[in-house]
């Protein structure tokens, strides 16, 4: 992630005769999308939240699957019949998703509030006019971090989940079942949807304050209050609501009152297709 | 050459910009004045495609900014040093520009060699001055090597170094045969720095001329008179048609606008007034841009009754 980032030493014998010409010595290249992919990549490299994002995710994942595992582990040989049949090895692993997505979907809003708030959105506009083309490169750049991130997170979360769960002798899952490969990949898809939504709300809100507030409202607290909502209502949200129909894909038991995992992950794709759309409307119509 | 053609800007009812057109020549340094609000970043922004305009046009050499096959070599611009992310690193901050355009990263040591930034080019930016971003807003115009400048108060935060080292190099700029455009407020560094004059008012053209001729223009000819009897001489001069008589500034005297010095050595002379000093004072392009928004404020209440 990091080899290029040395290089520009200053040059002793920097004297460059340019007296009476304009034009740049070698033939100018045509901007393209990859030169606007290249500078979003120094921008997220280059912007001291990023690492702090990667870092937390990875702790908090690690952190709750080891908390989450050796405590679920450790109650269910108290539980019902009923209760071991809906045990969940795997949605217990990967529990750190919950905030995981938070923390993603910040980095891919302060990919863009961060310029607002800093003013940095003329630089990158006067150097990449496309508007459609800056954010473009923004998201593939997100999901290039997002994907591996996620990819990590989620393996650590499992392995270090299923560890704890082993220790206190409850059923657990190998890292060569179907199901923990499905939680994985699917976990590491879910995330970098997470982030790309973060996007989505920071172009069009601008505010990085506000676009962590309306994360945390859509992501989590939408789930947690869906069991107080009333009957059919509650029932709705659960199911379709597109954060909670995507985890679907980190849990190992099947409510059959909810989507199915790839069904609810392809729900969440879609809202977050549908948002990012809006963003780039927005985003192409407003005065920098 | 920045062309402007009916370029207008509207927010909600107000006229920003009002059906203003100009054209920014290669090979000499255009000021572009006006007072606060008058429209002239709202006009800089157009041209670089950052707020669309409301209609009109606003190209350079021809093509509308956004159609630039590559932007930063074809148009450099300082519009806020304050654009800066505090923890990025100077030199982190030019490469993502850079790289945007496929610009070499060579060329970002280069720009901060020339900007004088090349011993903080690591530092992060959050940490420089006023001066120093503005410095780095002036590297991130030079990346592309463009042959159009676009500044806009880039004197503010500069030392008197500073100020001395850009005029130099806006005016090595223009002599290299590139467009540039500076908004500023300093008027006597306008004055040494800029040849050509655009000057706006309440989003409307006022005057697009020479700097010579501009302050030949609005300037009003005034002439300092001392004498011993200084006030027989403000009632001999003040009471004359189209004459003002005013105190002058640094101990006893007048200034006298409306007469020639010629003039008023005769009507003393003829009254037997004594002078200790009769001087010609040198118009200034501050003494004209004043006078000339004066006027125009005097035939916008005009114009205007109803506000």
């Amino acid at each position: 992630m990091s080899a290029t980032t040395t290089g520009s030493t200053v040059r002793a014998d920097d004297t460059r005769a340019r007296e009476g010409t304009v034009a740049s010595e070698q033939p100018a290249e045509r901007a393209r999308f990859r030169h606007a992919v290249h500078s979003e990549w120094v921008k997220i490299r280059t912007m001291r939240s990023s690492l702090f994002v990667v870092l937390g995710t990875l702790a908090s994942t690690a952190g709750l699957a080891a908390l989450n595992g050796s405590s679920a582990g450790g109650d269910h040989a108290r539980l019902t019949a009923a209760e071991q049949a809906t045990f969940d090895p795997l949605a217990i692993s990967l529990m750190g998703y919950l905030l995981a997505q938070i923390a993603l979907g910040l980095l891919g809003g302060l990919v863009i509030t961060s310029e607002y708030g800093a003013r940095t959105i003329v630089g990158t506009l006067t150097s990449v006019p496309h508007r459609a083309r800056v954010l473009a490169a923004k998201a593939l750049v997100l999901a290039g971090v997002a994907l591996p991130v996620g990819l990590l997170v989620s393996a650590t979360g499992f392995v270090i989940g299923q560890a704890s769960l082993a220790g206190q002798g409850a059923p657990h899952l190998a890292l060569s079942d179907g199901l923990a490969l499905r939680g994985i990949m699917g976990g590491s898809l879910y995330l970098t949807l997470a982030t790309l939504l973060g996007l989505a709300i920071g172009t069009v809100i601008r505010s990085t304050t506000a676009t962590v507030t309306t994360l945390f409202g859509v992501m989590l607290i939408v789930q947690a209050f869906a069991p107080a909502l009333p009957g059919t209502l509650g029932d709705w949200v659960s199911r379709y609501w597109p954060p909670m129909a995507g985890g679907q894909v980190v849990t190992g038991y099947r409510d059959p009152d909810l989507l199915g995992p790839w069904a609810g992950l392809g729900l969440m794709a879609a809202a977050v297709a549908v948002l990012l759309a809006v963003g780039f409307v927005v985003f192409g119509k407003r005065d920098a | 050459m920045i062309e402007v053609h009916e370029l207008t800007k509207r927010y909600g009812d107000v006229l920003a910009v009002d059906h203003l057109s100009f054209a920014v020549p290669s090979g000499q340094v255009t000021g572009f004045l006006g007072p606060n609000g008058a429209g002239k970043s709202t006009t800089m922004r157009m041209v670089l495609g950052l707020d669309a305009a409301s209609s009109g046009t606003a190209t350079v050499d021809g093509r509308l900014y956004v159609a630039q096959p590559t932007p930063l070599r074809s148009v450099g611009a300082l519009l806020d040093p304050g654009a800066v992310l505090p923890s990025r690193r100077a030199h982190h901050h030019l490469l993502a520009l850079a790289a945007g355009n496929g610009i070499p990263r060579e060329r970002v040591a280069e720009v901060l060699d020339e900007v004088g930034l090349q011993s903080v080019g690591r530092r992060r930016t959050g940490t420089f001055s006023l001066g120093m971003r503005q410095r780095l807003g002036i590297a991130a115009a030079l990346l592309g090597d463009p042959p159009v400048l676009i500044f806009d108060e880039p004197l503010n935060g500069l030392d008197p170094e500073g100020i001395v080292w850009m005029r130099s190099l806006m005016r090595r700029m223009a002599a290299e045969g590139r467009t540039v455009l500076m908004s500023s407020h300093l008027m006597s560094e306008m004055e040494l720095t800029a040849d050509h004059l655009i000057v706006i008012g309440r989003g409307r053209l006022i005057a697009d001329t020479s700097m010579e001729d501009f302050i030949a223009a609005h300037s009003d000819r005034q002439v300092v008179v001392r004498s011993p009897q200084v006030e027989v001489l403000r009632r001999l001069l003040g009471g004359r048609a189209g004459v003002r008589v005013d105190d002058v500034d640094g101990g006893p005297g007048l200034l006298v606008t409306g007469l020639e010095a010629a003039e008023i050595g005769a009507l003393a002379a003829a009254a037997g007034l004594e002078l200790h000093e009769l001087t010609s004072r040198q118009p200034s392009l501050e003494q004209a841009f004043m006078d000339l928004t004066r006027d125009a404020q005097e035939y916008r209440s005009d114009a205007e009754p109803t506000r």
